[in-house]
């Protein structure tokens, strides 16, 4: 096990906040489209990492780490997908 | 026959605990299902989803978002603190974490009122459909939430405080999920 690639919480949480007002930015902008929308995703994809990588602690587990980054990249790919779905056609 | 027992299995590097995991991945599932079914099902109908979104208030599910993640970060110093056997300030924080998981509620409970007071309820679209289970089912797993911080601040121990900890970045993980999805996907 290695703790070299594990940020501390605080670090975690200004990344977290830096996300989280992007995304609420890009939204309050009133852009609409797809590269807003997918760029709202990709930001999410972020948070969604680091809490599993520096909040769970999966940092310290490099192969539990690999597959729940898989399975979410899989996860996040499928959403952008439905959202070029629904916004191309739309 | 060897009198060596080796105990060891391939979760042992998982941090936290075993059962909580299997508890946070059904979780995601669920979740993962829910918002997956919210994403197609829009694509019938993109322009009323549009419209129905613009009755949500944005800037408040915005400032809900930065109020739980703040307390997970709580929640993390608390189990950084469990580690060292600082009990008094693993209380503290957990206080903290669990008091703002109490505001998210109120703001939470400020929206449905709103809602309600435009006359938006479970029938108005399929958006406020998929809007009220899928925030519904995760304010009530922040309640639960709240009540296990307030379980683990009890005896402050370190293994006890990092499984209390691991719930609470869940209701984490699935918020910053939920709320673009729901809220920001125009």
């Amino acid at each position: 096990m290695s703790r070299s690639a594990q940020i501390s919480p605080t670090r975690a949480w200004i990344v977290l906040i830096l996300f989280s007002m992007g995304s609420t930015a890009i939204a309050a902008t009133g852009l609409s489209g797809l590269v807003p929308a997918l760029a709202i995703l990709v930001l999410a994809w972020g948070k969604a990492r680091v809490i599993l990588r520096h909040y769970l602690g999966l940092a310290r587990a490099l192969g539990f780490s690999r597959g729940f980054s898989l399975v979410l990249a899989i996860y996040m790919i499928l959403a952008m997908a439905l959202t070029v779905a629904a916004i191309g056609g739309g | 026959m060897s009198d060596t027992l080796d105990d060891s299995t391939p979760f042992d590097d998982l941090p936290g605990d075993l059962m909580m995991w299997v508890l946070i991945v059904s979780e995601l599932l669920v979740f993962g299902a829910g918002l997956m079914a919210f994403l197609a099902v829009r694509i019938t109908d993109p322009a009323g989803f549009a419209e129905a979104q613009s009755h949500l208030h944005r800037t408040a599910a915005g400032i809900n978002t930065v109020v739980l993640v703040t307390s997970g970060w709580l929640a993390a110093l608390a189990v950084q603190a469990a580690e060292v056997g600082e009990r008094t300030r693993v209380r503290m924080l957990l206080a903290g974490a669990a008091l703002l998981g109490v505001v998210f509620l109120i703001l939470k409970g400020v929206e449905y009122a709103d809602k309600a007071a435009q006359g938006i309820d479970f029938e108005t679209h399929p958006f406020f459909t998929f809007y009220y289970l899928l925030t519904g089912f995760h304010a009530a797993h922040v309640v639960a939430g709240i009540v296990i911080l307030g379980l683990v601040a009890w005896r402050a121990q370190a293994r006890t405080v990092e499984v209390g900890a691991q719930f609470w970045h869940m209701v984490d993980l699935v918020w910053v999920i939920l709320f673009p999805i729901i809220y920001l996907l125009g």
